[in-house]
């Protein structure tokens, strides 16, 4: 009996521990699939351009904790070569993983490694101002492998790149040459200047709410959609902090992770009801079977005079007794429980919640309570002299 | 054969006798079989059923011709292009995709530039039909096209001031065109900066019959499906390559396989918890028979004669679990399918086999177990109640 509360308590505990953190491992699950915001120049037609000193800003918008990264892009036509070979092609700036200081935050690290985590990259990324990686179109073309270098010419500026990857992504990436954003500032003569920015964000589903046009909302309707992470809303935040700029959702990224995202947590919230409810039958089936062994106990008791408060207050009290200690014990292998399935398969420890562990024990109480009601209604109605002749 | 007679009706009256307990029995055996049946639907379907939302990412696969034009861009985002074209030959194409015999969906793209007044226009030419079927994130401001109708992007109609229902006039290389615009479409990606015309269309004002720049296949994910695809396909083109997408096709496939380790290690967790204590309950009953089996034995029942009863009414009760636990099981898949992706489950008929398995094992396992401790029992001893 012992045993099926533990298991029953463990499950729970496990369940209820990885209910809350599964939408967020989710979420972030998905935020694989790269940016979901675009910030350009509001100008961008023009030859418009963002500054890079309203970056480290975006770390600190109202909703920077959902800002998972971003990285900076400045793209530019250059004349590239390596040994006899020349190209025309494109050079683009970003930052690949650089630590970032905003002011009354914590660092992070921000940059295309973090957005961008499906890039095949065979080397290492780039860390010295010259050093660059390479498309693997472009580098096939070139005849470039990791390790060379690549001279690209900007007019009459002049800078030689020492590549020391090579990237693979299926698209467009795969034609151009990456290197750090303040190197390429200089090869283009644009200093302080970026092209777009993308942002990678952390949003709740889209819904009616959400897609209603935030101009013609009424002052509580805006704050409460400012104050909902819709992707439309970190975007307007976004935008805010960047000067002269333009964000706008990238729904293809957007909406596909919009409705995953609110199947996926519904599909959770009902296998984790589907375990509780199996854990708890489970666990006052085998209540019920353990207390009508117990018939001669009882008869015994009343023919010695027990009436049936005192009878209820015994077995009762055992209950409570057992069901805490399994509930403690439930409680302690479900958190390893919760968090081997963490690791397995999110690679993630899980922080212990010690709120469950009163869960825990008042909910194999109650189940142990619910299950005992039966059996006990029939442990009253035992005939002594039945019960004892046996 | 009269002896196997009197055994079968002895378990039949046993478990007759004993109604409630039977019923309690049955009742837990079921619900763990429903569990394992459940779960084995979901997990099993939900792998397709999540496939086909990951889906709305857009194509995992690309063809373009072998030296194509150089675009700027990252990830879906496209931000401009230089260099001369090249094109794939539609009806090889088209050839090459129905010879491999794979499962896939595709949308042909052909895209070059046309004159308006005195500047050149980006148009990419599709079938707005396949667009709208496969690229969900589409929205649409105005109405989708029919016939000669054209779509804008955002960034472009803002640019050129065009507004809905006005009329272009295009010029090109073998031609001109006169689309009214039915839309306009808004995605933050590449398609806010192209004019959209129906591909025939600006194939023959182009002079680019039967021609295309681009293929985007959308091979449903999972396992070892996209490379086997890319295997089959590339010997088949000639003057072409195919491409993954990584940023769909890469990141797809570990979700895929998150979700359904997931899945995996959930069932496992709630069937053995589940399972031990039917089992345990199984064992309580036949704990409290002892007086029963001592009452067998004095009269002279061997131990295989007794064993062979019990197993036989764990048998009956395993069965009739197992069987009651798989019709359960599928009312509660079908419940959280349908909740879920708004789909039925389809039904696997194997999983009765593992249903009646997991009810048939436990009540065995249940039963095997304690019989043996009381076999140890004298019967003199369990007879008077000690």
């Amino acid at each position: 009996m012992l045993i099926s509360i533990i298991m029953g308590a463990s499950v729970a505990t496990a369940f209820l521990g990885l209910a809350g953190e599964l939408s967020f491992r989710i979420a972030m699950e998905m935020r694989n699939y790269g940016a979901n915001i675009l910030v350009e120049p509001m100008a961008a037609e023009q030859g418009g351009f963002l500054s890079d000193a309203d970056l480290p800003k975006i770390k600190t918008v109202f909703w920077r904790y959902n800002i998972t990264g971003f990285a900076p892009y400045l793209f530019g036509v250059i004349d590239i070569s390596a040994g006899t070979k020349r190209e025309k092609s494109v050079v683009t700036g970003t930052w690949f993983a650089r630590l970032l200081t905003s002011e009354g935050e914590d660092e992070s690290i921000q940059g295309v490694k973090v957005i961008a985590p499906w890039w095949g990259l065979s080397g290492t990324w780039p860390e010295a101002v010259n050093e660059a990686i390479i498309g693997a179109a472009l580098a096939k073309r070139l005849g470039v492998v990791s390790g060379e270098e690549v001279t690209t010419t900007k007019e009459r500026r002049t800078q030689i790149f020492r590549v020391v990857g090579i990237v693979t992504t299926g698209g467009y990436e795969e034609e151009q040459l990456f290197a750090p954003l303040a190197t390429v500032q200089s090869l283009l003569g644009a200093p302080g200047r970026i092209s777009r920015v993308l942002v990678s964000a952390l949003t709740v589903p889209m819904d009616d709410f959400g897609r209603r046009d935030p101009a013609g909302m009424s002052k509580e309707e805006y704050e409460k959609w400012y104050c909902t992470a819709y992707v439309t809303s970190v975007a307007k935040n976004v935008e805010e902090v960047m000067s002269g700029s333009r964000a706008k959702p990238i729904w293809q990224i957007a909406s596909a992770e919009g409705s995953l995202l609110t199947k996926l947590n519904r599909l959770m919230i009902l296998l984790a009801l589907l375990a509780l409810t199996a854990a708890a039958t489970a666990v006052s089936t085998s209540l019920m079977a353990s207390m009508t062994e117990r018939s001669p106990e009882i008869a015994l008791m009343k023919a010695i005079g027990a009436d049936s408060l005192q009878i209820i207050i015994v077995l009762l009290g055992e209950i409570l007794v057992i069901s805490s200690v399994g509930g403690l014990i439930g409680y302690l292998c479900g958190e390893q429980l919760a968090g081997f399935v963490s690791r397995s398969v999110f690679d993630a420890s899980l922080q212990p919640s010690l709120w469950l562990l009163p869960t825990a024990v008042v909910s194999a109480m109650t189940v142990a309570m619910a299950g005992s009601i039966m059996p006990l209604r029939k442990a009253l109605a035992i005939e002594p002299v039945q019960g004892l002749k046996g | 054969m009269q002896r196997n007679r009197w055994q079968f009706h002895l378990v039949i009256r046993a478990l007759a006798y004993r109604r409630g307990r039977t019923f309690l029995l049955i009742a837990v055996l079921s619900m763990a079989a429903s569990l394992a049946t459940a779960l084995g639907i979901v997990s099993l379907t939900m792998e397709k059923r999540v496939a086909e939302e990951i889906r709305k990412y857009g194509a995992n696969l690309i063809i373009m011709p072998e030296k194509a034009r150089i675009s700027i861009g990252s990830g879906g985002l496209n931000f401009g292009e230089f260099s001369e074209a090249t094109y794939l030959n539609q009806v090889k194409t088209e050839d090459a995709i129905i010879r491999s015999g794979i499962q896939l969906e595709h949308s042909l793209h052909l895209s070059g530039t046309l004159r308006r007044g005195a500047a050149d226009i980006l148009v990419e030419g599709v079938n707005f039909e396949v667009i709208r079927r496969l690229f969900p994130w589409w929205h649409i401001q105005g109405s989708w096209p029919n016939g000669a109708e054209a779509v804008i992007g955002s960034r472009l109609a803002a640019r050129l001031g065009i507004k809905v229902g006005e009329e272009l006039e295009l010029l090109g290389v073998a031609g001109v065109v006169r689309p009214r615009v039915a839309g306009i479409v808004n995605t933050g990606g590449e398609e806010d900066d192209l004019l959209y015309l129906a591909l025939p269309e600006l194939q023959q004002v182009s002079g680019r019959s039967g021609q295309l720049t681009l293929v985007r296949l959308l091979v449903t994910a999972g396992g070892e499906r996209l490379k086997t695809a890319m295997d089959r396909l590339g010997p088949l083109l000639s003057g072409a390559v195919v491409k993954e997408v990584r940023q769909v096709a890469r990141t797809s496939e570990g979700l895929l396989a998150k979700v359904k380790l997931l899945m995996m290690l959930a069932t496992v967790v709630v069937l053995i918890s589940a399972g031990s204590s039917v089992a345990g309950t199984m064992s309580a009953s036949i704990l409290e028979r002892g007086k029963e089996i001592g009452l067998m034995k004095a009269m002279g029942g061997g131990r295989l004669n007794i064993l062979l009863l019990f197993c036989g009414e764990a048998l009956l009760l395993g069965v009739t679990g197992g069987i009651t636990g798989y019709l359960i099981g599928n009312v509660i898949a079908l419940f959280i399918m349908q909740t879920v992706f708004a789909a039925p489950p389809g039904f696997i008929s194997w999983l009765v086999w593992a249903s009646m398995g997991v009810s048939l094992f436990l009540a065995l396992a249940g039963s095997a177990g304690p019989l043996v401790s009381v076999f140890r029992l004298d019967p003199v001893r369990s007879l008077r109640g000690e």
